[in-house]
């Protein structure tokens, strides 16, 4: 190859110079991205390579499926509790088992919580140092910061004096010589646009946010005891809700439900105060840095989250709609059907997997994980010391899953872009509202920028959706059902012999489905199919390049030895590889176990 | 030389008084369930030393143990990262990528041997040359080898790195492999849990930071100050166990009073952990505390007992061979009382044909 | 090989009945016996806790009673196998039969291999034995010895778990979680010894009362008064 259009439009040329970026750092997991830039330092093709495999699915099999969701859980620590919840969801939708409405409510307020922990945490922790040079900070003016923040918010903390001393405080770890984990990066780069006081307010918020982010999980721990990590079960919520008896010092009680009540006013001062002011202001001086759109103005895809109601996973239910757009038509969403074994399939062709036929997908019902490491023809280096991978042969632990044969992007901007052409009103005035402010056409969306807004915008709506669940939950125990668990069918031997169930719904970083099939009260076969895999995803048999990969191309790179906009753009998708790196044996299949070192 | 600015320092920035700073110590003492005469100690340490080098790797791994870490209410994750270590390397929360992350290690390397304090979170695999987890292009088991070879203490966060937690449940596809099982010869803080809890690791690094030793550790490798007794000894459900009261099924009458959860899985009574103590995210709650069992996770190889609602879980016996302790066990009692039944009863039968056979032979003596 | 058996055992070939059990062991088999039993049941109900009481936890103590009871037992099967082990060294020869097994003794196998053969109901050639015959000592040791001692260790070393660290318990049974680190499966392992126990509860009994229907020698009555009788006049070795 030199030079080829691939079949969902995109033109790649890989003539140039290589720069390869691994490890890819402030994500989860392990990600390599390898790129070739034309003479003016254009990316003209891009390679994403998922670099580790623990075959969580494989370990699943023969297992007690009531216990699945602790093992999915442990798929990801940051979106801790996706996996669990669509696990027991699918554990309840095989063996036909229906939730209580409180429980209902309780996942969709720790699911919401779980979403805008993990975008604050994102935008600050993960993101924002692409945008915000730290280094610039120390020469703000502690005035003139506070009435920028003053002009943006009516956020308190806002004085100067409050900024002199985090600027104090940063001068004083940068004089250490000890830069942590600022050091080596890429400050000073023109690549940053922001002037020093936007990087001291926003780097201030970098502190607070760490401080923030440990308060708002607080509702996983109280319904589910912890955080990382929270307990679920299968058949609706363990925490029993006992408001007037004897014994309610032990369970959710009026006090715990005002801790949560709290909470959500918490985080809906600071994400309307602080991260939504932050996002605008950072964004009003990157407006003519436009690029990074890729997939997200063709291909979408969502299957929808947060249920009004219990035991309804269809639109009608859903408070954030599912639907999938083609070619970015918004006048037409299609439904998603995740049974359908016309619709999801995965392929890996060019991926480290090997199919007894690798030109067609297989739906996860039916999915074959047979893991295959070994690099294409045209790599560089050795097998255990890669120079270069070639994205002709095989280079990714992660497969390529297309929804009836088309990449797809999927995450905080698809749910939007979908509920938007869906009609929803909402979210539909919310955005339109944003992009008046800001002064920019809705095409501004289709970019880098455009998906590190969506998921601000929804952590504003989430954390008002949070509110209206609280409120539905509290009139439902008013009306006297204090019921969080339905355990009829909790013993295996009330359990039909072969049944398969599905469990669906949205993370933070997009579509993420669970498949199972139960053989005689054991797990016979579990896949996965998770949000970082279609994003992250390696190429298909006919051709088409990933979310990633898309987004990547025609980019201009400031200096190619410092891969800032590369940082930029694949952080906006939120990777998280854990998540997406962990694929399941045919059902029986022995895993070929290879040599020890 | 310049200032090293110490966690006094910080937290006088903060407009605490030196009078609350001792407090804190005191505090922190005996909460590390150390004497009053170490809060000086410590005071001291927190005032005048430089910041600790930290180098964090990860392996197989989920990023709980980060993501809890971050979680710390006293200390906050903030005032550590800045003020109580220097953390030159976190794949997590860095700012650098690619090779400017890389040379990182080196620099530390150099200006540190010997000195920085390994972190590691996740396992390498060692299966396929370790190419199940790739870092920079090569395998992650030969980075965390390099790293360890010149550090000063490991830290294993977690159950992956202290066990080998959910990749290593069998058939463990990867051979995924504890940290202790790869680096034989430097010290290891095992740091078990998944994930640990935030101000357990927190506390852990302040002892390490503060008295510059580490902490002392269990037969397994354990800081005893944390993991020195069981969920179910300071269990506040404890009593409803010894009474005999227990939850049956979740959302029952007996789960709406705070009874005992051991009759659904809980295995609080053979964890070693501090969750019934310092409890989690700011000693809210914890996992018993909102309804559902303890799992077990900072037990080693807590994910092959079985299922995690019931009390007798399945043990391994050799390989891959697993055994309910139930099954066999009431295997065994039928085959006795089968076995004895038809022994019985082949007893008579040879005992009456032995007769038979006898006098048939007496007669034909006769 | 008669020869040699009549000649070294010549006396045993009496009639008169022989005093076997001293007393220490007498009263040692039926202490044990009770511990056994005592141990088995409460440890059964320590791993399936009967149904749930209601009310307050003041109100009741049953797991409480459950676990105290079984550590008494404990207590009490560990002394006892103490006591026993020494009394294996002072008291007379029969006493050492459970104790130290004469492996080395290719003869003793041979008797053994009879044993079996006779249980099989490949034989009709019953043997006499003053105290047990091969395959009862062997069966014997692996109950009293080796698993006596593997409960009393992953017992008191699960007992460590509450006495806490430096305790009695755990600076002499805390190297049992060093073998296995998971206590869960030290839990389990030890549960399964309880099983054991049973099958060989049940066994026992069995093999005792088919003495006194279906041997030579007396069965129960021995670990009552301690004397061996015999049925018949002849050797020892079988016929």
């Amino acid at each position: 190859m030199v030079s080829v259009t691939t079949p969902d439009g995109f033109n790649l040329d890989d003539s140039g110079k290589r720069v390869v970026v691994d490890p890819i750092c402030r994500i989860e997991g392990h990600l390599r991205i390898e790129v070739n830039l034309d003479e003016n330092n254009v990316i003209r093709n891009a390679v994403s390579s998922g670099t580790m495999w623990r075959g969580l699915e494989v370990i699943l099999q023969g297992r007690d499926p009531r216990d699945a969701w602790a093992f999915t859980e442990r798929i990801c620590g940051v979106c801790t509790g996706v996996h669990a919840l669509q696990s027991v969801r699918a554990v309840e939708d095989a063996l036909g088992i229906e939730i209580p409405t409180n429980a209902n409510h309780i996942r969709n307020l720790m699911m919401l919580a779980q979403h805008i922990h993990d975008h604050v945490v994102h935008f600050y922790h993960l993101h924002a140092l692409d945008w915000v040079d730290v280094v610039s900070a120390l020469s703000a003016d502690p005035k003139a910061t506070s009435e920028l923040q003053q002009s943006i918010s009516r956020w308190p903390k806002s004085s100067p004096g409050y900024f002199s001393d985090v600027q104090n405080r940063l001068k004083k770890f940068v004089e250490s010589g000890q830069l942590g984990i600022f050091a080596n990066a890429y400050w000073g780069s023109p690549a940053y646009k922001l002037p020093p006081e936007a990087n001291l307010m926003a780097t201030t918020h970098y502190l607070e946010a760490l401080d923030f982010q440990k308060e708002i999980v607080k509702i996983h721990t109280i319904f589910g005891g912890r955080n990382p990590h929270p307990n679920w079960v299968v058949g609706g919520m363990p925490c029993s809700i006992n408001i007037e008896e004897s014994g309610a010092v032990g369970t959710v009680n009026m006090a715990w439900l005002n801790i949560v009540s709290d909470l959500i006013n918490q985080t809906i001062d600071f994400v309307d105060q602080v991260y939504l002011p932050d996002l605008k202001a950072i964004a009003s001086f990157y407006k003519d840095w436009n690029y990074g759109g890729g997939l997200s103005s063709k291909n979408v895809l969502s299957y929808g989250e947060f249920p009004a109601y219990a035991n309804n996973h269809t639109n009608a239910s859903l408070m954030m709609p599912a639907g999938a757009i083609l070619n970015g038509d918004l006048s037409t969403v299609y439904d998603v059907d995740v049974r359908d074994p016309e619709q999801v399939q995965e392929y890996v062709v060019h991926s480290w997997y090997e199919y007894p036929d690798e030109a067609v997908g297989l739906h996860p019902w039916d999915g074959i994980t047979d893991p295959r490491y070994g690099l294409g023809p045209n790599a560089k280096g050795t097998r255990t010391n890669i120079e270069q991978l070639d994205e002709g042969g095989k280079y990714s632990w992660l497969k390529a899953p297309r929804w009836r044969g088309n990449a797809m992007e999927v995450g905080p901007l698809s749910r939007y872009l979908i509920a938007y052409a869906r009609g929803k009103e909402d979210i539909k005035e919310q955005v339109d509202r944003t992009l008046a402010e800001l002064d920019l056409p809705l095409e501004a969306l289709f970019s880098t920028l455009g998906r590190t807004a969506a998921r601000g915008l929804e952590s504003s709506w989430q954390a008002h959706k949070m509110r209206e669940v609280y409120d539905e939950m509290m009139a439902n125990i008013k009306r006297g059902d204090t019921a969080t668990a339905n355990m009829e069918k909790f013993d295996p031997s009330t359990w039909e012999t072969d049944v398969k169930g599905v469990g669906f719904g949205e993370a933070p970083r997009g579509a993420l489905g669970h498949w199972v099939h139960i053989k005689d009260t054991k797990i016979e076969n579990y896949q996965c199919v998770v949000p970082t895999t279609w994003n992250a995803s390696p190429r298909d048999p006919a051709g088409n390049i990933g979310a990633y990969e898309a987004s990547l191309l025609d980019t201009p790179m400031v200096n190619a030895d410092q891969p800032l906009e590369i940082l930029r753009t694949v952080h906006s998708f939120d990777p998280c590889l854990a998540c997406s790196t962990h694929v399941i044996s045919h059902e029986g299949e022995e895993l070929t176990t290879i040599k020890v070192r | 030389m310049p200032a090293k600015e110490t966690f006094y320092d910080v937290m006088r920035k903060h407009g605490i008084t030196r009078r609350s700073f001792l407090k804190f110590c005191s505090l922190t003492a005996a909460g590390l369930g150390l004497g009053p005469e170490f809060a000086g100690k410590l005071a001291h340490a927190l005032e005048n030393k430089p910041r600790t080098p930290v180098i964090w790797l990860h392996g197989l791994e989920c990023t709980c143990c980060s993501e809890s870490f971050i979680r710390s209410g006293n200390p906050l994750a903030g005032d550590v990262i800045l003020s109580m270590i220097s953390l030159d390397y976190s794949d997590t929360l860095m700012a650098a990528a690619g090779y400017q992350a890389e040379e990182l290690l080196e620099q530390t390397i150099e200006k540190y041997d010997g000195e920085y304090i390994l972190a590691c979170e996740g396992n390498p695999p060692l299966n396929e040359d370790g190419m199940y987890c790739i870092q920079g292009g090569k395998p992650y088991v030969e980075k965390l080898r390099h790293m360890a070879d010149h550090c000063k203490a490991i830290i294993a966060w977690g159950s992956c790195a202290s066990w080998g937690c959910v990749q290593a449940a069998k058939p463990n596809p990867t051979q995924a492999t504890p940290i202790h099982k790869v680096i034989l010869d430097k010290p290891i803080v095992k740091v078990p849990g998944c994930p640990p809890i935030a101000e357990v690791m927190t506390g852990v690094i302040t002892y390490m930071v503060a008295f510059d030793r580490l902490p002392p550790l269990d037969r397994q490798g354990r800081p005893k100050m944390f993991y020195g007794q069981r969920l179910h000894d300071k269990c506040y459900r404890r009593p409803h166990f010894d009474a005999g009261q227990f939850v049956e099924a979740f959302d029952d009458e007996g789960a709406r009073k705070g009874y005992c959860l051991y009759k659904v899985g809980c295995k609080g009574p053979t964890t070693y952990n501090a969750c019934s103590t310092i409890e989690w995210n700011g000693g809210l709650s914890w996992p018993v505390k909102s309804g559902h069992g303890c799992l077990g996770c900072a037990e080693d190889n807590f994910w092959d007992k079985g299922s995690f609602y019931s009390a007798v879980t399945n043990l391994k016996v050799a390989g891959n061979v697993e055994a309910n302790a139930e099954k066999v066990g009431g295997t065994l009692a039928a085959a006795a009382a089968i076995g004895v039944a038809a022994h019985a009863a082949g007893t008579v039968i040879s005992k009456a044909t032995g007769k038979r056979s006898k006098q048939a032979e007496e007669v034909n003596n006769g | 090989m008669a020869t040699t058996t009549e000649s070294t055992m010549g006396r045993e070939q009496s009639q008169e009945p022989i005093y076997v059990y001293e007393v220490p062991v007498r009263v040692w088999h039926w202490v044990h016996a009770i511990a056994i039993v005592v141990l088995c049941v409460t440890g059964y109900f320590i791993a399936h806790p009967l149904p749930s009481l209601g009310g307050e936890a003041s109100d009741h103590f049953v797991m409480g009673t459950f676990r105290l009871v079984h550590f008494i037992s404990a207590m009490v099967f560990a002394i006892g196998m103490l006591v026993r082990f020494y009394w294996a060294i002072v008291g007379n020869e029969y006493a050492r039969e459970l104790v130290v097994l004469p492996v080395w003794s290719g003869e003793w196998w041979k008797r053994v291999w009879h044993e079996v053969k006779f249980y099989s109901f490949l034989t009709r050639k019953a043997s006499k034995n003053v105290g047990h015959n091969p395959l009862a000592q062997l069966s014997l040791w692996v109950i009293n010895v080796f698993l006596g001692i593997f409960m009393a260790c992953t017992g008191f070393a699960l007992y460590s778990q509450g006495t806490g660290a430096g305790s009695w318990a755990d600076l002499l049974f805390g190297w049992v979680f060093v073998i296995e680190p998971s206590s869960q499966a030290v839990r389990m392992w030890h549960y399964i010894g309880m099983w054991v126990w049973v099958f060989f509860v049940i066994t026992h009994i069995y093999v005792i009362l088919r003495l006194d229907f279906a041997s030579r020698q007396n069965g129960i009555s021995g670990m009552i008064d301690g004397y061996r009788r015999f049925k018949d006049d002849g050797p020892m070795s079988p016929q």
